[in-house]
């Protein structure tokens, strides 16, 4: 990893002790040598073992629930089905799919519970049954007998909007608004008629993208304990706070009766920073039995119960003057939401082109599907992939070196506003050169003679590092020992060692001196929750202003003594007024594709970022990398199938979706271009997700490089490139 | 999963007993061997033995012993074993790849070589438990469905793909298989182990219920001979052959004497190409020659709605394989 201390757009940064140089993890060690506690390793006294009974249709109504048999097994405790539990999931569907508020909890009318009737989707839970262990749990659900009316099911969005579909919501199958109305998410700039009369050439294309699952290493589990109408909850979340209210709104309880505890967790990459049914489910089930209750979803429940990202079919409509300006841009697309709508079903990557003239509309359609959630930069990498495939496309036909035409059409302010900073000239040229990109790119695609053809691509990235409110808590003793509490949990990218960095340069002090209290909401104030790539945005400047807070404390009132402590606490609330805070990257990728055998290796992956400043480079570098490894899966491997028959999923684990290994990820190359635009923690801008969202882009332009062939459909698999080459 | 006992196997005759009284009793058994598949199976509650009789606690069956006309390979080495063989890896290194390209390494240290051979299919309708030919169902999903993984020859009623490594190499190999059960021994050639679905669509070959695997023999190379195995793969681990290429050819003096061709990944068995082999015996090994072989190997594929693919590219392999085998000097 190389990098360069100032961009171009903004002043040099000054270097720090902690700050900028390689820190390993705080908890490396308890991870890898199995002292962390997880979810599943939470043992408590008289603990029950829960079992969730799914679907196996995709559309059904229930009649009766025959539950006798499964009462009449010894040890089993309790049963919850749609008739005795009524827990509404809040935050498993949303009208708008944004965040789940109380708001919004009044608008929603596609209501999702935790048990539903009718059942929409393959793995939609029935009945949950707790028992004195795992094995009578297991029987129990095995002799539920359930009387299914069978309904019809619809796969695929453009299907379920044709006329006779079946119907999932008596509203229709295209989900409503934050108003309910139904209408698609709709954007216009510009006057876009008068855009393609500008343009000499209009050139259209039809994308799909496939539906992806997170295949987060951690399958999701749960331990619920009450004590009174106190209720302790263990489980994987990536936003202990968010979780906590949820749990409290959904079970019609106070904040303060309800606690939740997640020390560690195996990964989140979207979706976990809401409650999740399981919590609710396990709760529900420790309340009936009178005991503390555990659930763990197998990998295959993980699979189908879940989320992914959603699938989408897009088609585009861009005009070119004959300089290849482009002039309008309309799209058109339709995202498949499953019968729930968890999240927005949103597509990005029209934004990061400066035209004029654009018009966009974006259908969440129900299906009956899993429920696809947030995953990884929700709206992105499905979005980034077709409108940098079509203009790629475009600047091939006009003669044009790809590199060229995005200097001449990328985003370089945004509307009615302007950048915080800009560096996305700068990555895309010094990424260019670095990657030596007039060596490796094929004027003529294709053009490799022989079977094995190599070939470049690129992509680029503007993607939000927005500021926002978060807190803190940092206390001294008399020994000068200091405690930071923070809300966070580590989803993976170490938010609690950055945590720990960022305290620890502000006290002046090293970073072992800190200690780090995290992930429990009886102990830690709200934090922001490891989604959206902002914990270190925005709970990180919470730290710092604590940090300042507790020193000039100390200058006024000195050290504490005996038994005191000092407290300082601090919840900012920072704006970017008139300003668009983004971070900003090019991806370079050299391909080799066997036209014979269809197999596409990636041979050099290069990345230039900029994230403003970096505080750890040694998680700063994994995160780029790990995210690069999650858009080759989505480029070239990962495809969630259904069979059309039965509407039932065929990929159930990592065996058939084909997540790919470290033998399939190449080495890549990360170079940071650091700045400080005077926001965040030392000017520090989010990673977490913008460095997968451009590589299924950059890798299918670099195919198109190699052999000629455009490749509209994700994943791009061998029997797609056999295809397209015969 | 379903609760079951576990029955220690003292030696050969032992399994078959102890399968044969849990049977009298009316009780299921399966034997485990190395278990990576049994296992998952057992999980997923789509076998749900009541007794399970380990195979691991036999003594001697796990070794390569070699002998004037070839060796003897106990059923019961891992994959892992097989692959480092030194005399495997001299004298039939189609075999050696074919079990080192298997999965992941932790799987191969587990995994046996009789338990490669009579693995389940991998067909994602068959693995999801739906109610198919191989799950004591009615129907192949696979003809109207997701069908890009399965057969493109011998298939009808049901159309799995064979998904074993090692079964296409012992075939190329001329090699046999002792099976022991309730009357004694028998021994068959590797050919003639597997049984298309249109012989019996619940099974995959002929061991019954109370049989197992034992052991296989390879015959000594012959002169001039030469092998590889050639696999494509979905995923650089952990993922079975999309196709794969078992080829056993003689060459003297770059004249084809003797060839065997097996195709994995295209069929319900280990799919033996007698035409292309034809084509090679008694010709100059040439690139066109290579070319014309995989052209033949694949005439008479029917695909289905999405695995056409698998013709061009399993040409492309077979040709790949025959001229890596006519360069080695």
């Amino acid at each position: 990893m190389s990098q360069q201390r100032g961009g171009s757009s903004s002043a040099p940064i000054a270097p720090m002790k902690a700050i900028g140089h390689a820190t390993p993890r705080i908890d490396a060690v308890e991870r890898v040598t199995g002292q962390a506690i997880y979810t599943r390793d939470v043992q408590l006294p008289g603990m029950l073992y829960a079992q969730v009974l799914r679907s196996p249709h995709p559309h059904a109504r229930i009649r009766t629930i025959d539950l006798s048999k499964a009462r009449a097994l010894p040890g089993v405790k309790a049963i919850l089905t749609h008739e005795n539990c009524q827990v509404v999931w809040g935050a498993g569907s949303i009208s708008g799919g944004s965040q789940y508020n109380d708001q919004m909890k009044k608008i929603t009318k596609h209501r999702r519970y935790a048990f539903n009737n009718p059942v929409r989707f393959v793995g939609d839970p029935v009945a949950a049954v707790a028992a004195v262990n795992r094995h009578i749990a297991e029987d129990a659900i095995q002799v539920i007998t359930v009387d299914y009316e069978v309904l019809p099911f619809v796969l695929e969005p453009e299907d379920a909007l044709k006329p006779g579909a079946p119907q999932i919501w008596s509203e229709g199958n295209v989900s409503p608004n934050n108003k309910n109305e139904i209408e698609p998410m709709t954007q216009r700039r510009g006057n876009i008629d008068e855009g393609f009369h500008q343009a000499a050439q209009v050139f259209e294309g039809r994308y799909t993208t496939a539906f992806c699952h997170n295949a987060q290493m951690e399958p999701r589990a749960c331990v619920a304990r009450w004590e009174g109408d106190t209720l302790t909850v263990y489980t994987p979340t990536g936003g202990i706070s968010n979780c906590h209210h949820d749990i409290a709104r959904d079970l019609g309880m106070p904040d303060e009766k309800v606690r939740v505890i997640c020390q560690y967790m195996g990964g989140n990459f979207g979706n976990k920073n809401q409650n999740q049914d399981a919590d609710l489910i396990t709760a529900m089930l420790a309340k009936e039995a009178g005991a503390p209750v555990k659930l763990e979803l197998s990998r295959k429940e993980d699979f189908i119960g879940m989320h992914g990202r959603w699938p989408t079919v897009q088609y585009y409509k861009v005009g070119v003057t004959r300089d290849g300006t482009v002039t309008a841009i309309q799209m058109r697309a339709y995202s498949g939401m499953g019968p729930y709508r968890k999240n927005s079903g949103g597509i990005a990557g029209i934004e990061l082109y400066q035209c004029p003239n654009i018009e966009s509309r974006i259908y969440p359609v129900y299906t009956n599907k899993t429920v696809s959630g947030n995953y990884r930069g929700p709206a992105d990498p499905q979005g980034y992939y077709p409108i940098q495939s079509m203009m790629d496309d475009i600047a091939y036909k006009l003669g044009m070196d790809p590199i060229e035409f995005i200097l001449k059409n990328m985003v370089r302010q945004p509307p009615n506003a302007t950048f915080t900073n800009y560096t996305l000239d700068e990555c895309i040229r010094r990424g260019a050169e670095l990657f030596d990109w007039k060596k490796r790119w094929k004027p003529r695609p294709g053009s490799d003679p022989g079977p094995i053809k190599r070939g470049a691509g690129v992509a680029f990235m503007a993607f939000r590092s927005g500021v926002g409110m978060s807190s803190a808590v940092i206390q001294v003793d008399a020994t000068r020992r200091y405690t930071l509490f923070v809300g966070v949990t580590d989803v993976g990218a170490g938010a609690k060692t950055t945590m720990d960095i960022i305290a620890a340069d502000e006290l002046g002090v090293a970073v072992s001196d800190v200690k780090v209290v995290w992930g429990d909401t009886d102990r830690c104030p709200y934090s922001v929750g490891e989604s959206g790539s902002r914990t270190t945005i925005m709970t990180g400047r919470a730290v710092i202003e604590a940090a300042r807070d507790l020193k000039r404390q100390i200058a006024a009132e000195g050290w504490p003594t005996g038994d005191a402590v000092l407290t300082a606490s601090a919840s900012p609330n920072p704006k970017t007024p008139g300003q668009v805070r983004n971070c900003f990257g090019a991806n370079f990728v050299e391909v080799e594709v066997d036209v014979e055998l269809g197999d596409v290796r990636v041979l050099k992956y290069l990345t230039v970022h900029e994230s403003g400043r970096i505080i750890n480079p040694l998680t700063a570098t994994s995160q780029i990398k790990g995210g690069v490894g999650m858009g080759l899966g989505m480029a070239l491997h990962e495809d969630m199938l259904y069979d059309r028959r039965t509407g039932r999923p065929l990929v159930t684990g990592y065996y058939f979706d084909r997540v790919p290994t470290h033998r399939d990820v190449p080495d890549i190359e990360v170079t940071f271009i650091e700045t400080d635009d005077g926001y965040g923690p030392y000017g520090a801008k989010s990673i977490g997700e913008s460095g997968m969202i451009q590589t299924p882009a950059a890798i299918s332009n670099a195919i198109f490089n190699a052999i000629g062939r455009r490749m509209t459909d994700l994943p791009i698999t061998r029997d797609k490139i056999l295809g397209a080459l015969a | 999963m379903k609760t079951f006992a576990n029955a220690n196997a003292l030696d050969l005759r032992h399994a078959v007993t102890l399968a044969q009284q849990a049977h009298q009793d009316g009780r299921t058994a399966s034997f485990a061997g190395g278990g990576s598949d049994l296992l998952a199976l057992v999980k997923e509650r789509m076998v749900t033995p009541d007794v399970l009789v380990n195979l691991k606690t036999i003594k001697g069956l796990n070794q390569v012993t070699s002998g004037k006309g070839g060796a003897t390979i106990g059923g019961l080495i891992t994959l892992d074993a097989l692959g480092r063989h030194a005399l495997v890896r001299r004298q039939w290194p189609l075999l050696a790849q074919a079990a080192e390209s298997v999965a992941t390494p932790q799987i191969r240290n587990v995994a046996t070589l009789a338990g490669n051979v009579c693995q389940r299919p991998w067909c994602w309708y068959f693995r999801n438990g739906f109610p198919c030919l191989k799950n004591g169902g009615r129907t192949c999903f696979s003809v109207t469905g997701e069908n890009r993984f399965h057969a493109i020859f011998g298939g009808g009623p049901s159309y799995i793909v064979h998904p074993s490594d090692v079964a296409p190499a012992l075939v190329a190999l001329d090699a046999t298989f002792r099976i022991v059960g309730p009357a004694g021994e028998r021994v068959l050639p590797a050919a003639e182990f597997f049984i298309l679905p249109r012989q019996d669509a619940a099974r995959e070959n002929v061991l019954a219920h109370d049989e197992v695997l034992a052991s296989v023999e390879v015959p000594a190379p012959r002169l001039g001979m030469r092998s590889t195995y050639h696999k494509v793969l979905d995923r650089e681990a952990w993922t079975h052959a999309v196709v794969s290429a078992a080829v056993v050819l003689a060459i003297d003096n770059n004249v084809c004497h003797d060839a065997r061709i097996v195709l994995g990944g295209v069929a319900p068995v280990p799919w033996r190409a007698h035409d292309a082999e034809r084509v090679l015996v008694g010709q100059r090994m040439t690139p066109e020659l290579a070319a014309k072989a995989g052209e033949v190997a694949l005439a008479g594929a029917r695909p289905l709605e999405k695995n056409a693919y698998k013709i061009p590219l399993t040409k492309s392999l077979v040709k790949r394989a025959v001229l890596a085998l006519s360069a080695l000097g």
